[in-house]
């Protein structure tokens, strides 16, 4: 229903499906459209991309981000406080199998 | 494959992906091209210790390949072979292959082990591969984020049961070692022996997550006291037990290994490389599913186990609650394991986070590439917003199983 007015909700997955293949985007690109962080890193990003000459030499030494990395890199601070919010502590519980009773109760939860 | 047909290469830039593309083009048979490898890096412009590794290992478990780099190392034309796996006479002995990784490499061996192990069940014989050398790290690297052995043997390899590979698969962690100074070498050893060969893995449908039922865990120290294993598992726990009584986290402690020392000036002289400590957790669901974290102590040291440990459980609810059937460490595999399967839809479902990454969004276009088809997405209508990706496999399979 909301589909006309799409672009104002992130995370919409007909938008992924559809730049998913768009080589003109770079996956980084990709990620920020669909969560619609782009909005103002647009121009910053360009920019970062035209420049030439000194400048790239800083970019190419990011390190941090130009290896490929399967651990990524977590913010602990940031994941702490997260995870002792009672809301998330909440959310997070119903993927848990919830039997308070140790050692019992591992097939019940099969067949959910 | 290598078939007299001229196919054209496929063209990729950059050196991030490398492993993935290369393995790709083997699994595929294309042969492909990648340019500006580091190019614009002024200091190590070209191919990287770990990456130059890697090809020696493609190479030695491929008969035919051939791989050509550019004068500077930042091109590189890869023209796949057949699998052959640790085949009698074609480089390994008593059919173990030796593979030594150089001092200088700064990933951890799971950096070898994932794409050699999406390889394997294409092969022709068994793969039966030993890692050994001054640069065989078995730990978690903080540096550039490797995942420890003991995550890739304990959430990587059960995977693959999934697709109907489950025979004689076991990674034996023979040495542990840690990263060295500078985050640089290790001794280690580590064997992969991966027995179970198929012409094609099985269509995969696996759309529900399930719940998580039990955490298990490893805990390592090498060359330092075995009571940080206690605390790093103890403040995990203290994290964890919230939420699964069915916690178990083993402790192994080991020396760190004794390698020839480098010095000159006195030959025939060793010392301990790798000394460190971490853990790897496990999250293991109702329905198979596992999700992981590693966390392991940097190479300088300056971080207390209990922080360790309590990283490594808030990472790994973390990565539960991304939701899906399975993490960002497993997709890889296990996307391309179903892109390699039978002309038929498989479907796997993915937490948004997880298809919403960098890494599943190059694989999905290094994939299409080389000649897959394109994945089909739509929403799984669950609480999570996880997302169903389809994909039709290549049916082609194990080309060097054709006949048999």
């Amino acid at each position: 229903a909301k589909s006309l007015t799409g672009r104002k909700k992130p995370y919409r997955l007909s938008e992924l499906a559809r730049m998913m293949y768009n080589l003109d985007l770079s996956p980084a690109e990709v990620i920020a459209k669909w969560s619609h962080k782009d909005d103002n890193l647009d121009e910053d990003a360009e920019d970062g991309e035209e420049d030439d000459g000194f400048f790239k030499k800083a970019e190419a030494e990011d390190a941090s981000n130009s290896e490929d990395r399967s651990v990524p890199v977590f913010n602990y601070e940031a994941l702490e406080e997260k995870w002792q919010d009672e809301h998330y502590l909440e959310t997070l519980k119903k993927r848990f199998a919830s039997d308070r009773k140790s050692g019992q109760g591992e097939k019940d939860n099969d067949d959910e | 494959m290598a078939d007299e047909t001229v196919q054209p290469l496929a063209k990729f830039t950059g050196h991030k992906y490398l492993v993935q593309r290369l393995v790709l083009a083997t699994l595929t048979g294309r042969p492909i091209r990648i340019s500006q490898i580091r190019s614009s890096n002024p200091t190590n412009p070209g191919l990287a210790p770990h990456e130059v590794s890697f090809l020696r290992l493609l190479e030695a478990i491929t008969n035919g390949s051939t791989i050509e780099f550019s004068y500077t190392g930042t091109t590189l034309v890869y023209r796949p072979g057949l699998i052959t796996g640790s085949a009698e006479g074609l480089g390994a002995s008593g059919g173990v292959l030796r593979h030594e990784i150089p001092g200088t490499n700064a990933r951890g061996i799971s950096y070898y082990l994932i794409p050699l192990c999406m390889l394997a069940p294409f092969a022709k014989d068994k793969v039966n591969v030993i890692f050994h050398g001054n640069g065989v790290i078995t730990s978690a690297t903080p540096g550039v984020g490797d995942v420890s052995v003991d995550t890739v043997r304990t959430a990587i390899l059960p995977l693959y049961q999934q697709f109907g590979i489950q025979n004689n698969i076991e990674i034996r962690i023979l040495k542990r070692s840690s990263p060295g100074p500078g985050g640089k070498g290790g001794g280690g050893e580590v064997q992969l022996v991966f027995g179970h060969q198929v012409r094609l893995p099985k269509t995969l449908h696996w759309l529900n997550p399930g719940r998580v039922k039990r955490i298990r865990g490893v805990a390592y120290s090498t060359g330092v006291a075995g009571a940080n294993n206690a605390r790093m598992i103890e403040s995990a726990r203290g994290v964890l037990n919230k939420f699964v009584m069915d916690t178990y986290v083993f402790s192994d402690v080991s020396t760190a290994p004794l390698v020839p020392s480098q010095d000159k000036t006195k030959p025939g002289e060793k010392k301990r490389l790798g000394i460190g400590f971490g853990i790897s957790l496990v999250a293991e669901s109702s329905t198979g599913c596992l999700y992981s974290a590693d966390v392991a102590s940097p190479p300088n040291g300056g971080v207390p186990p209990e922080d360790i440990g309590k990283q490594c459980a808030y990472q790994l609810l973390e990565i539960i609650s991304q939701g899906g059937c399975a993490s960002k460490v497993a997709a890889p595999t296990m996307m391309t394991l179903m892109a390699m399967g039978s002309e038929d839809v498989g479907r796997l479902c993915l937490g948004r986070d997880v298809i919403g990454s960098e890494e599943m969004i190059q694989l999905g276009r290094d994939l299409n590439a080389l000649g897959g088809s394109g994945w089909g997405l739509r929403d799984a209508n669950t609480e999570e917003g996880e997302v169903v990706v389809s994909v039709v496999g290549r049916g082609v399979g194990n080309v060097g199983r054709k006949i048999a």
